[in-house]
């Protein structure tokens, strides 16, 4: 069994699961953040012999970690709906617990999970752009001058690792695994985006890119949730090869 | 010259300030509490980074800056702002500020103790024992569950277990007893994690770099920090030293979490086998250094100034 996990409104992960699905990916099962909150049961075991899952959620499906191949894991948090009646250090001590509990399970299965959960965000880690910006130098792409100061308002899209909103001239690479996705990317981009995949620790990566009049690519930024929907065929070939392949 | 954030009366920012200056080394306070008197600005260029750093009037480069010492407090609870409304410019100008300070130190090429995203482990106990049982150290059995019945049968399979949160958070570890079965329904409410408990000997292990220094705990309190809340004692500390495999091992620990700085809880039981339950990334070691002589504030200032001990 695949799982997909996401918001109940992302459409990027309600494609995957469609298409994948179409492609014989079975049984595959998408799973929201809302129906994970209403779940009937969650048993999560760790010790010496290593860790076990099982949760059961209100419209049957009953899922055992073992029985999972793989997860497209797009969680950006737990949702604390039905916590709706409870004081707001409650509910926000219990968002806290179901987090650390959420990247737990997630953690301790064998198969692949893309994105593995981290401190900073259930499905990967949400960096802000001056960070960003340092791994990507690392990794050979170009960067361009970044200033920040106490005395600037914040800055929402550099919270969110991003220098700016989309232009014309913004190109996106997506990386799935050791698969570059874009269009008309030079030999350098591609070498660069693996790289900072891979420094980043995260395995399904949109990396942005300011393209200017000389054709040379400034690095602008990158996210662990990418827009899966703009790689197409491609995308679904690279998680039907890494998902059939385990 | 070190750069040392946080609150400065609090004692371990105390103890590596006074080892600091036993050691001959300058240091700048970033007095959180200062906010108003500080500012701080850092750009990113090709690799490089540079910038200024205000207090009170004096500019620090931050070029100049070979090491941070680093513990934080939440920038909304100072006391400077609690007479401030939500969400006032005051309010959100110290978090930028702090912000600006967070971003600098998380990129610098310069010692850290410790960066942010490495504390991040410890936001999920759990988690953190898988990460720690690669390293050869045991972890308790655990069930995480919304479910009484799996809690029930746990304790009765295992007859003493104890429960405290999965995430850093109200994280006190309480027994669990007979009285605490008329109340397990609540758990459906949210997963709640219960463990085992093993019995043996407490060892707080403080490790900075490749330093280690163990602190065995006396105390019959299930959670022995609050000994005396619990048992009416507080507990005995005593210094001991770690065999060198073990030792070893809790610093390829260490390292493998990205900290420089950790406080890492074991428990040997009366067999010898030893059990991790949890690396801290941001310990309180004065309790421990001011009870055993443990060098440890010594230890930190030295790795930030990168002199040997």
């Amino acid at each position: 069994m695949w799982l997909i996990l996401s918001a109940s409104h992302d459409f990027h992960a309600q494609w995957a699961f469609t298409q994948l699905q179409q492609r014989g990916l079975e049984p595959i099962e998408w799973i929201t953040d809302q129906q994970f909150a209403y779940a009937n049961c969650w048993e999560h075991y760790v010790d010496q012999q290593g860790c076990s899952v099982t949760f059961k959620l209100t419209d049957g499906r009953t899922i055992h970690g073992q029985q999972i191949r793989g997860v497209l894991n797009r969680l950006l948090t737990f949702s604390t709906d039905h916590f709706v009646l409870a004081k707001q250090s409650e509910r926000l001590y219990a968002a806290q617990e179901m987090n650390a509990f959420f990247a737990s399970w997630l953690h301790s299965l064998p198969c692949p999970v893309l994105n593995s959960p981290s401190a900073t965000g259930l499905s990967g880690r949400w960096r802000h752009i001056s960070e960003w910006i340092w791994l990507a130098y690392q990794a050979g792409l170009q960067t361009d001058l970044y200033q920040e100061s106490d005395l600037t308002p914040r800055n929402l899209y550099h919270m969110q690792g991003q220098l700016s909103p989309p232009t014309p001239s913004t190109q996106t690479v997506i990386i799935i695994g050791q698969h570059v996705l874009g269009h008309s990317m030079p030999p350098m981009v591609i070498t660069g985006c693996r790289e900072l995949a891979q420094l980043a620790q995260t395995s399904c990566l949109e990396i942005n890119f300011s393209v200017d009049e000389k054709e040379r690519w400034f690095f602008s930024g990158a996210s662990p949730l990418p827009a899966l929907i703009e790689t197409g065929e491609a995308g679904l070939d690279a998680l039907a090869t890494i998902f059939f392949g385990w | 010259m070190i750069l040392i954030c946080g609150i400065p009366s609090e004692t371990p920012i105390t103890l590596v300030t006074k080892a600091l200056t036993n050691l001959g080394v300058n240091y700048v306070m970033f007095n959180q509490r200062n906010f108003k008197n500080m500012s701080m600005r850092f750009e990113l260029n090709h690799g490089q980074i540079t910038g200024l750093l205000s207090i009170n009037g004096h500019h620090y480069p931050l070029e100049r800056f070979q090491g941070v010492y680093t513990r934080l407090m939440d920038v909304q609870q100072l006391p400077e702002l609690a007479t401030e409304p939500p969400n006032t410019l005051v309010r959100q100008n110290a978090q930028i500020l702090h912000e600006t300070l967070m971003h600098w130190y998380e990129i610098a090429p310069i010692r850290v103790v410790n960066r942010t995203e490495p504390m991040g482990s410890n936001f999920s106990k759990p988690y953190q024992s898988q990460l720690i049982s690669k390293h050869g150290f045991l972890p308790p059995e655990t069930i995480i569950t919304n479910n009484p019945e799996a809690v029930q049968c746990f304790w009765n399979k295992h007859k003493q277990i104890i429960y405290k949160s999965i995430s850093g958070i109200r994280s006190i570890v309480q027994t669990f007893t007979e009285d605490d079965l008329s109340r397990l329904d609540l758990i459906r409410w949210c997963p709640t994690q219960f463990q085992l408990f093993v019995p043996g000997t407490n060892i707080r292990v403080h490790v900075v770099n490749t330093a280690v220094f163990a602190t065995s705990i006396d105390s019959k309190a299930t959670d022995y920090r609050y000994a005396v809340n619990q048992v009416g004692n507080s507990a005995q500390l005593t210094e001991v030293k770690l065999p060198d495999e073990l030792a070893k091992r809790c610093v390829d620990l260490t390292q493998s979490l990205g900290l420089i700085f950790a406080g890492i809880d074991l428990k040997i039981t009366p067999n010898g086998d030893v059990y991790c339950f949890e690396v801290n990334p941001s310990p309180a070691y004065s309790y421990y250094e001011s009870h055993t002589g443990q060098p440890i504030a010594e230890a930190v200032a030295s790795y930030l100034a990168n002199k040997s001990t």
